[in-house]
């Protein structure tokens, strides 16, 4: 049994009368493609948001690899391990794509309080940059600014500075949200060949993706989880259908 | 000697990569021969000031321009290097030296204090509590009687060893050296690893907090160098005034620093230079340009000045140096299309 | 003595807070909801104190004087909106802020030209420059008293406005989503100008009732604007209700400061060191507050809710 990377233990958070997250407990190991699913607002990327620090829990605990994370910052998380592409997608919009991934190279390597050394000119960081982007396949754009680049390449972009830093669990938000036909393809198809390099968490509403992608799939609805189990499992439970497959029928 | 040698060669790159900067430096070490024969002596007064308003400008730029934090009192840390010098010569230390030493101290943990309050929060909540404490500092020196209050203190230039400013051209050119060595070094800053991430900060915070780094350190840091920048610029304009007084530091000269940058181009290193001269010749030629159409109002040129400002912020995006980049890179397309 | 002293003193720093809170009531709704940095406020400050003043002078009435500057107010709140304000509204805050700060120097000189750079001084009749008993034997002036009630009745009024109209959430709506407001029948353009104006109208109120206390100069409403921005900041930005109570506070503060704290000082330092600290302290006391309001509560006293 591959080691677990995230756990989340009994985490709750409201927001005034609204219960967001209803004492939820989940598990993520290393390795495996983890989808969440659940029709809109039932929460998902406020956990994404608790999970990775940009929201605080009411109650319960994050782990990440076996460590209590719960009360660092974002930045500490992300320097203990996590990586994140975001809903609507947060790239450097001012920079071109290699300088978005010399950027990333440099906080890679604990560089960026450095005032004489020259960032963008330098041979390493470049080096570092451009394999940053090899792995999506963006090499050959590395020279346009990120305003020209299309929906797709940007989310691409985007999951290879959330890869830059080596984590060990990736928090994917809709990253095939918008794209096109051949864009999500690709997207899949890389995605695809994370799986056993590094944990990921998924939230997709493209179902078709998620059952092809997905190794294990946890369904939420109004804050808790109704289900978690392989894909055949939950396209056959009952409780699932009724409340979430059902209304797309 | 290896690491002189990177030195001069990154020094190299980068002054080729902002020609107009370094144009306007070496014309700023020629200007004096060319007053000389000119006979315009008064006009090195005018170039002294555009050299400390350009410096203090090229330090609220780095917050400003390249972090993008609207800093709106800038001017006090002007202010509070120009009264350390005067404080420290009311108590009898005439070096020079230390009183440069004096006030990046004090600029230097002012900034930290105030950057670490300010930063906290952003948008116009930060635009406001910059504002707020720079008004604070005004009104300390205001009521502190025993170093002139309202009307201010008379300074003598400070004593820098074998420079004795007393003798002509010798502050010019310590003010020209700062002015050098403060562009060399925010050139090196804005270049480095520290200067894109801040300008990454700018473009896009949530993307830099993804990648593990946490903003408030890199805008500190900028805030506390961009004040102790200020700071020299008003070491140097107390010698230059050999007066200083609470006008030095009053918001609309915070005000003036931004109308300097946006003149020339917000976020370009040459830009607040360029700027700050454009500045002060408006601020010579409105009065006289005021006076050939209506006499009585030449003191009134603020009356041009305020609607000239606003036509910029709403026409003219980028300032002198968007201007000046775009007729480069026309030129550079002719030249391609010709060739 | 000394109650007779506190006494005047509590009545000024009263005078004080509401005249700061007519400057900051339009303000917050500016700066917090418009999201618009809108340093030109000041300016309006002045117009009002100019419009009564030279109306006062022309006719020699006081009350038509400031009876025809209400609209003058109103008018340049208006017109300077339609003018400039609205082609800014989509720039970021630096743009704001140096075209507003344009507006100011313009306005300046403008004043200066026409009225000249000394400080216009305007009386007034003898029905407000008389004195009230307030205590026995504690005389108060009574326009003072006047101020107060005024700068009270359009609190209240005020207060009543927002809280019917639910105007700071229309707003607030508009600044969001225009056309979603637009189709709920609402003109966002016409409700952003008619903002400006009654926020321009109410400063130029503070600025008629601050004429006969203090000078009629050029640059005469900056101290105010920067004193209303401390305001908002320690009431919670956009949250009228907080600005009227960081008002009170910060004119209570200011006036009891300057007067109290040098011979608080002297109780627990010498004289020297009382008298020399004492002024400086004393100017900065606003300002600290604001600092420790900052730190405590970096929203504010009383954060509108979003």
């Amino acid at each position: 049994m591959a080691p677990t990377v995230l756990e989340l233990c009994g985490i709750h958070k409201s927001f005034g009368a609204l219960i967001a997250t209803q004492d939820l407990s989940l598990k993520v190991s290393h390795g495996e493609i983890h989808a969440l699913i659940g029709p809109n607002g039932a929460g998902k990327t406020t956990l994404i948001q608790q999970i990775y620090g940009a929201l605080k829990p009411d109650s319960g605990q994050v782990l990440l690899n076996g460590k209590d994370v719960t009360g660092l910052s974002v930045p500490a998380r992300v320097k203990a391990g996590i990586g994140r592409s975001f809903q609507i997608s947060n790239v450097l919009m001012d920079f071109t794509v290699l300088e978005n991934s010399i950027i990333a190279e440099q906080a890679r390597l604990g560089q960026c309080f450095q005032f004489l050394r020259p960032a963008f000119s330098d041979k390493r960081l470049c080096n570092g940059g451009e394999a940053i982007l090899d792995r999506v396949g963006l090499l050959d754009r590395a020279n346009q600014p990120v305003r020209n680049l299309a929906h797709g390449e940007r989310r691409m972009l985007e999951l290879a500075l959330a890869l830059a830093a080596s984590p060990s669990l990736l928090l994917l938000d809709e990253p095939l949200a918008g794209a096109g036909p051949d864009e999500s393809q690709h997207m899949t198809a890389i995605i695809d060949a994370l799986r056993g390099k590094v944990a990921i968490l998924l939230i997709e509403h493209d179902m078709d993706a998620v059952f092809r992608l997905a190794d294990r799939i946890t369904v939420m609805v109004e804050g808790r989880i109704i289900a978690t189990g392989t894909p055949k499992e939950i396209s056959s439970n009952k409780e699932v259908k009724a409340a979430y497959l059902g209304d797309e029928n | 000697m290896a690491g002189f040698i990177t030195f001069l060669f990154l020094a190299r790159t980068g002054i080729r990569e902002n020609k107009v900067l370094w144009l306007l430096i070496a014309a700023f070490a020629l200007f004096p021969i060319f007053t000389h024969f000119a006979n315009l002596p008064f006009w090195n007064d005018v170039a002294m000031r555009i050299m400390l308003l350009g410096i203090a400008a090229m330090g609220l730029n780095l917050v400003l321009g390249y972090g993008g934090m609207v800093s709106f009192g800038h001017a006090a840390f002007v202010g509070i290097g120009a009264y350390c010098v005067g404080i420290s010569q009311f108590y009898g230390l005439t070096n020079g030296w230390l009183h440069i030493l004096f006030s990046l101290g004090v600029c230097g943990s002012l900034g930290l204090m105030i950057g670490y309050l300010a930063l906290r929060t952003s948008g116009i909540y930060f635009i406001m509590i910059t504002l707020a404490f720079a008004q604070m500092l005004f009104f300390f020196f205001v009521s502190l009687e025993q170093f002139g209050g309202d009307d201010g203190m008379s300074i003598d230039r400070a004593e820098f060893a074998v420079i004795d400013l007393y003798e002509p051209l010798r502050l010019y050119f310590l003010i020209w050296a700062a002015l050098a060595f403060i562009s060399l070094g925010l050139m090196f800053i804005i270049r480095s690893r520290f200067g894109v991430t801040l300008r990454a900060i700018k473009s896009n915070e949530s993307r830099i907090e993804a990648m593990g780094l946490e903003p408030l350190n890199f805008k500190i840091i900028s805030y506390v160098i961009s004040a102790v920048i200020c700071g020299i610029s008003g070491a140097l304009f107390a010698s230059w005034q050999e007066y200083v007084s609470p006008d030095i530091m009053h918001w609309t000269r915070s005000g003036e620093l931004m109308i300097i940058i946006i003149l020339g181009g917000l976020g370009t290193l040459a830009g607040p230079l360029l700027g700050a001269i454009v500045f002060l010749l408006l601020e010579e030629f409105l009065p006289l340009m005021l006076g050939e159409i209506a006499p009585t109002y030449a003191e009134n040129w603020m009356i041009l000045f305020g609607p000239l400002l606003i036509m910029v912020v709403l026409f003219g995006r980028g300032g002198l140096m968007g201007l000046t980049t775009q007729y480069l890179a026309r030129e550079k397309s002719h030249k391609t299309e010709e060739g | 003595m000394t109650l007779t002293l506190f006494l005047e003193q509590l009545f000024n720093g009263l005078q004080a807070g509401v005249t700061l809170f007519l400057v900051a009531a339009g303000l917050t709704l500016i700066l917090g909801i418009m999201d618009f940095v809108f340093l030109a406020h000041g300016a309006q400050v002045m117009i009002g104190a100019y419009a009564a003043a030279a109306i006062t002078a022309a006719t020699g009435n006081f009350y038509i004087g400031v009876a025809l500057a209400i609209p003058v107010t109103f008018a340049s709140g208006y017109f300077l909106e339609y003018l400039i304000i609205r082609h800014l509204y989509q720039r970021d805050h630096m743009d704001q802020v140096l075209a507003t700060f344009g507006l100011i120097l313009f306005f300046n000189e403008a004043i200066r030209i026409g009225f000249g750079p000394a400080a216009l001084f305007s009386n007034l009749p003898p029905s407000l420059s008389g004195f009230v008993e307030i205590l026995p034997d504690t005389p108060y002036p009574t326009f003072r008293l006047v101020v107060i009630a005024i700068g009270l009745i359009c609190a209240l009024a005020i207060h009543i406005f927002v809280s019917r109209t639910r105007i700071g959430a229309v707003v607030r709506a508009g600044a969001n989503n225009p056309e979603m407001t637009a189709a709920l029948g609402i003109n966002i353009k016409i409700l952003f100008r008619l903002i400006f104006a009654t926020g321009a109208c109410l400063a130029g109120v503070a600025g008629m009732m601050l004429g006969p206390l203090t000078a009629v100069q050029p640059g005469m409403g900056e101290p105010l604007l920067i004193l209303s921005l401390v305001v908002i900041i320690i009431g919670g930005i956009g949250s009228v209700r907080g600005a009227f109570i960081a008002a009170i506070i910060v004119g209570l503060v200011d006036t009891l400061g300057r007067i109290f704290l040098p011979s608080l000082l002297r109780l627990f330092f010498e004289q020297a060191t009382a008298d020399g600290a004492g002024p400086a302290l004393a100017s900065m006391l606003v300002y600290i507050l604001m600092a420790v309001v900052l730190i405590f509560r970096p929203t504010g006293l009383f954060p509108a809710k979003v």
